[in-house]
């Protein structure tokens, strides 16, 4: 390796003394010498017309080659379009898309309407979601309308989307003849984050980190089933259902009991300790999910607490939080850690999306039962 | 093809049918073969043309329809059907439908007298080259109707264009060809084929030679500038690229088909295509032996004829297919010739297709009509024709003559092609100077 660069700077410093003489009269214009090729002259009238015919059927002669060496100047370079495609560049951009996260259907979008202002052929229309307790507006987008039709692909909504949560397709096949489908709504514009890293690998590489922290963030901010993407909601909801049956079945009434009964119940029922492998099949992995539900039932909790104080509900709602967050580790183990918001590493169960489920009912059922405790204590 | 007829019918089936009978059915039966086979030609040369430039231009070219493209003239003519037929409010309703078939008729008559194969031809008439080009004019005059019925300028400039030019350039053609009348001593195309067996040497100037099919007249100096001057001026007839003046698409729109559309546009394709066909099969039959070639003569001389009555008729068959083979392999080389032509050179303006025509292809072609007689006064004659300059007897002597010819025709043909293009150059730069030193200036002087 040494010795080549060391030729090679030999080669080239002695290079220039040998070819200081090039053209022998330079002419020099504005911009310095110019190089006068000398071209054969044609050897008879006719001769050039020859020449040229020569090159043409050179191509074709090349044509039935592939080019596929850019230095060449002749061959065919054809790609036969709807069987051979091109790669795409990772930054090309055809119409803007929406983000969820795959694992709890969440969406990135936060409604923050930085996409509706930028844009210059105003084509982007989007609701906040509300609250539907509170009418409080939340984190998250309850419509959102590009009209792709209109759409001038500036790609300008995805640069300054602070949350990642819009992003730049690159399916370009649009062509329809039916016109209103142009006018894309939020179902139609959603995308699992997995799609959007296997078009944009080393982009989603980039935005990542920021875009699920912030995720995390908003989410706490949302309540129910606000802000998870519409097709995710079937999935999640048939998860619902499945720990609410199991719930019904194993769970005590009392708050207390939930994480010992739920231990009890994944070991002794055989039902139930088949139904949730087959539901964790899906990639919901998360047990994050399950560790924010718990943050939100204590919060909830707490919130409920604060309105009358009960001494006795708070350990509840701490108690059924700790134990959903993981249902495997002892209690004692996991109250500190959960008592100042920094979940352990808790081992991924296989039934992970269930606790997440769990988790929101058992929050549930502590601010009823803190609710329940602060009406009798105002009694 | 009477023949054929005649033995299935009265010999085979034993119907005893009259004379006129069987020679009608024999005509009508080789009249649909060439009404068909024209039309497939076209079909195959527009595929033909289409996928050879794109090549050319490093493309593809269609190859979606049927197996790489070649259905797509299929498709185009079932678009060319499907077409609305829009005739112009102010045209000349009458004559805006009769220009195509005009221009189209004339060019289907010119099948009749194109020799096929040996023995293979409609009617060969012994004025057969002169049919093929007092025919081939006429469709000049579909142009020229076209052209004044559509009652659009662009219409009109195009047919004129096109008549101007078709009768410049049929003046130099016919003078390339009219060596081969003199070689072959018949217009009749089957007779001037049949001079061109042999080997380099055709065996009417020297008959010792082995016939293989390659005494093409393209191989004598005299055969090959007519060649050269013949095939320009055919690119001019069949206004290909770069003589497509009469439809230059960047000026005149589409020149005389401007007001057609439908299957009155694709008749005037049809004729033009037809006539390219035509052409190009013309040249090969003139100048590189039609059907001749190596193995024709042989299989020949094996079929059954009437000086041949033992001869098997399979090898008849065999001589059919391998002349038709031969011509169609001349013929589709001669159309890549035009297909590259058209994508190596633009167009000329109309002054400098007349300045060529006139000042360089015709003085061109009378120079080479003197090449030829002098071929025939060496090759053939003798002190009884007054032209005793070289008396060999026997066998030597004939090849002797045919090399003093091939010398001395060389000699006057190169110096003619040398002094013609020497004057036109100098008449070119005299008046790009008079242009750029007179007031006349188009652009401005350029300065040393």
């Amino acid at each position: 390796m040494s010795n080549d660069t060391l030729t090679h700077s030999v080669t080239f410093t002695e290079a220039p003394a040998a070819l200081t003489v090039v053209v022998d009269p330079t002419p020099q214009i504005a911009r310095g010498s110019a190089v006068i090729v000398e071209r054969r002259r044609p050897k008879a009238a006719g001769w050039s017309l020859l020449q040229g015919l020569g090159v043409v059927v050179d191509h074709w002669r090349k044509s039935f080659r592939k080019l596929d060496d850019p230095t060449q100047i002749a061959g065919t370079f054809t790609t036969e379009y709807p069987e051979e495609r091109l790669p795409l560049p990772e930054a090309y951009r055809n119409m803007p898309i929406l983000l969820f996260d795959d694992a709890t259907g969440h969406e990135l979008c936060t409604s923050c309407f930085q996409c509706q202002r930028i844009c210059p052929p105003q084509v982007i229309h989007m609701t906040q979601a509300k609250d539907p307790e509170t009418g409080k507006p939340v984190p998250a987008v309850s419509e959102f309308i590009i009209e792709y039709d209109a759409c001038m692909s500036c790609g300008f909504c995805a640069e300054v989307c602070p949350f990642d949560a819009i992003k730049m397709d690159h399916d370009f096949e649009l062509s329809t003849a039916n016109h209103p489908s142009l006018t894309v709504h939020k179902a139609g514009l959603l995308r699992p984050v997995s799609y959007y890293q296997s078009i944009a690998p080393t982009f989603w590489a980039e935005a990542e980190a920021s875009a699920y922290k912030k995720l995390e963030a908003n989410k706490k901010r949302r309540p129910a089933s606000i802000g998870i993407a519409p097709q995710m909601i079937e999935q999640v909801k048939a998860a619902h259902e499945l720990r609410d049956d199991q719930q019904e079945a194993d769970s005590p009434p009392a708050p207390v009991a939930i994480a010992p009964a739920l231990d009890a119940g994944r070991a002794a029922t055989p039902a139930t300790a088949s139904a949730a492998p087959a539901a964790s099949d899906g990639d919901l992995p998360t047990d994050k999910a399950a560790r924010l539900a718990a943050i939100r039932a204590r919060n909830e909790a707490k919130k409920a607490a604060e309105q009358a104080a009960p001494a006795q509900a708070q350990p509840a709602a701490e108690g059924a939080a700790t134990a959903l967050t993981t249902p495997d580790a002892p209690l004692t183990d996991a109250l500190p850690a959960a008592s100042e918001r920094t979940a352990p590493p808790a081992p991924a169960t296989p039934d992970a999306p269930l606790d997440e489920k769990a988790a929101r009912l058992a929050a549930i059922r502590a601010r009823n039962a803190a609710k329940k405790a602060a009406q009798a204590e105002e009694e | 093809m009477y023949d054929v007829v005649d033995f299935l019918l009265n010999t085979q089936l034993g119907l005893n049918s009259p004379d006129w009978v069987v020679m009608l059915i024999s005509h009508l039966v080789v009249v649909g073969m060439l009404f068909a086979v024209a039309p497939l030609q076209v079909l195959f040369l527009t595929y033909y043309e289409r996928r050879a430039i794109a090549r050319m231009q490093d493309r593809v070219g269609p190859n979606r329809v049927g197996y790489e493209g070649l259905l797509q003239p299929v498709a185009d003519g079932v678009k060319m059907f499907t077409k609305e037929d829009i005739v112009p409010d102010s045209a000349d309703k009458i004559v805006h439908l009769l220009a195509p078939i005009v221009a189209a008729a004339p060019v289907l008559y010119m099948f009749a007298v194109l020799p096929w194969g040996p023995n293979m031809i409609a009617v060969d008439l012994p004025t057969g080259l002169l049919f093929f080009f007092a025919i081939s004019s006429i469709s000049t005059v579909g142009l020229l109707m076209a052209g004044w019925a559509s009652n659009n300028k662009f219409a009109l400039l195009g047919a004129m264009r096109a008549v101007a030019q078709v009768v410049s350039y049929e003046i130099p053609a016919l003078l390339s060809l009219l060596f081969a009348v003199m070689f072959a001593g018949s217009m009749s195309l089957m007779a001037i084929v049949e001079a061109q067996g042999g080997l380099f040497i055709s065996t009417t100037d020297v008959p010792s030679v082995p016939d293989l099919g390659l005494g093409w007249f393209v191989f004598t100096p005299v055969g090959f500038l007519a060649f050269v001057c013949f095939f320009i001026a055919a690119l001019a007839e069949g206004e290909r690229t770069p003589f497509d003046i009469p439809e230059a698409d960047s000026e005149i729109v589409a020149g005389y088909m401007t007001e057609y559309s439908g299957m009155k546009f694709a008749m005037f394709y049809l004729a033009q295509y037809i006539l390219n066909f035509l052409l190009c099969a013309i040249t090969a039959t003139i100048f590189f032996g039609g059907w001749q070639g190596p193995g024709v003569a042989w299989l020949v001389s094996q079929s059954l004829s009437a000086d041949n009555p033992a001869g098997n008729p399979v090898y008849n068959v065999l001589a059919g297919m391998l002349g038709t083979f031969y011509l169609l392999a001349k013929t589709y080389m001669f159309f890549f010739v035009m297909v590259a032509l058209r994508g190596a050179f633009p167009r000329l303006r109309i002054d400098q297709l007349m300045n060529f025509g006139w000042k360089f292809l015709i003085p061109l072609t009378m120079i080479n009509i003197l090449s030829a007689a002098l071929w025939i006064a060496i090759t053939r004659w003798g002190t009884a024709q007054g032209f005793g300059i070289i008396e060999f007897a026997g066998e030597p002597g004939n090849l002797v003559r045919w090399v003093i010819a091939f010398a001395v025709t060389l000699v006057i043909n190169v110096a003619a092609y040398w002094f013609l293009a020497r004057l036109n150059v100098q008449d070119h730069a005299a008046r790009q100077a008079a242009l750029t030193a007179g007031g006349l200036a188009v652009s401005p002087p350029r300065s040393a």
